[in-house]
């Protein structure tokens, strides 16, 4: 089952986002500064489908790629681990398969919510580099990253709310699997990329990586 | 004695023994579906409406299918669906491997392959896609499986993407109720 949808109605919305129709995103903002000459652009979702988020990207003139990769890592999908030497491995060629197939080079924005807060340490590298190879030069990437001292939040699903705000449900109790990401290893997991950060009030930090290059 | 003849005669006659029940009121649309609310009728996936070809759930088809009706899949199919001025439905428990042309298309079932609609396509949460998708508008529901990419026409930008505003709207505030 979805996520989104095994979370049902009733759960409470994040404290921030709930206050108003959504947080304000300091990173959707500067990114969707550089793009606002980009009349048609190709975005990839890797979240749960979101009604919302289409509405507002079609309205914004997106061709629009869909690909949940948040759910089978919130439910530690069997079917992406094997034993191994009595040990579980993390099958990350078989978990990026379930990007539809978009020819190389060719993304102006991933969204990747808190792909990287769920993904084992050993694949981050290896999500990194598919996602980047996708963007075109110029292309972003967008990520939240928790900070060290949030604990929880693995049940969470994001969207956006407009195109420089983002919403959020789910209880946020499930207890993060790996340790937080530093500002200083996302750029190395995005070699060659320009790494942004921006800070926020909500234990999250947004990261924006920039594919050098193109007419941006 | 003659004071209980007369209490016999003061009593009202017995009830007739067989009870004619009264006629049962036959509404004029038995199906009841044009009265129904949108948001109700929605929620019956296998009803087929009248005028509505049918492939039922044990049906299995493999080739290449046109109509000049519209058309729910609650079966198998694998191939191509060609209804360029008619409405596919591919029900909840229909399973369409296929390239699928069609005027309008609503999938609560399962579908792989690539999707054109002139006017429509409609995605609802109990619905899986594989597949791209190519429409004027395009709706879909929360909870809804989409792999793939969304491509909306532009033949007139922003006409296009005011339909795509208001459809995905609609689904979203009925699922909200």
């Amino acid at each position: 089952m979805p996520f989104s949808a095994a979370l049902g109605k009733s759960e409470a919305k994040h404290p921030v986002a709930a206050a108003s129709g959504g947080a304000a995103s300091p990173a959707l903002e500067w990114l969707w500064g550089l793009l606002r000459d980009v009349p048609h652009i190709r975005v990839l979702d890797c979240g749960p489908v979101s009604p919302q988020t289409a509405q507002i990207l079609f309205k914004r003139g997106a061709k629009l790629y869909i690909a949940d990769l948040i759910a089978p890592l919130q439910r530690r999908d069997a079917l992406y681990w094997e034993r191994k030497d009595k040990q579980l491995v993390f099958r990350t060629q078989d978990f990026l398969a379930l990007l539809p197939a978009i020819p190389a080079a060719t993304l102006n924005l991933a969204l990747c919510w808190h792909l990287l807060d769920l993904a084992p340490p050993e694949a981050l590298a290896d999500v990194v580099k598919k996602i980047y190879g996708l963007l075109e030069p110029g292309g972003i990437m967008f990520y939240l990253l928790r900070e060290a001292y949030l604990p929880a939040g693995v049940d969470t699903a994001w969207w956006l709310d407009s195109l420089k705000t983002i919403q959020v449900k789910g209880q946020g109790k499930i207890a993060f699997p790996y340790p937080a990401i530093s500002n200083r290893e996302m750029e190395k997991l995005a070699p060659g990329g320009s790494v942004k950060t921006f800070l926020t009030r909500t234990g999250r930090r947004e990261i924006v990586v920039l594919k050098p290059g193109g007419t941006l | 004695m003659w004071w209980e003849k007369e209490k016999k005669t003061d009593l009202p006659p017995p009830p007739p023994l067989v009870a004619h029940p009264p006629e049962p009121v036959k509404p004029e649309n038995p199906r009841m579906e044009p009265s129904m609310p949108e948001t109700i009728r929605r929620d019956i996936p296998n009803a087929s409406s009248p005028g509505q070809a049918l492939i039922g759930r044990s049906i299995v088809i493999k080739g290449e299918l046109s109509a000049n009706e519209d058309l729910l899949i609650e079966g198998q199919f694998d191939g191509t669906v060609n209804l360029q001025e008619h409405c596919l439905t591919i029900g909840a428990n229909g399973k369409v491997k296929a390239q699928v042309n069609a005027r309008q298309v609503v999938i609560l079932g399962n579908v792989t392959g690539n999707i054109h609609a002139t006017e429509k396509i409609e995605l609802r949460k109990s619905g899986s896609v594989t597949g791209d998708l190519a429409s004027a508008s395009i709706a879909i529901e929360e909870g809804a499986y989409f792999k793939g990419s969304i491509d909306i026409a532009r033949n007139g930008a922003p006409e296009a993407a005011r339909s795509v505003a208001v459809s995905a709207r609609s689904l979203v505030e009925d699922y909200d109720k």
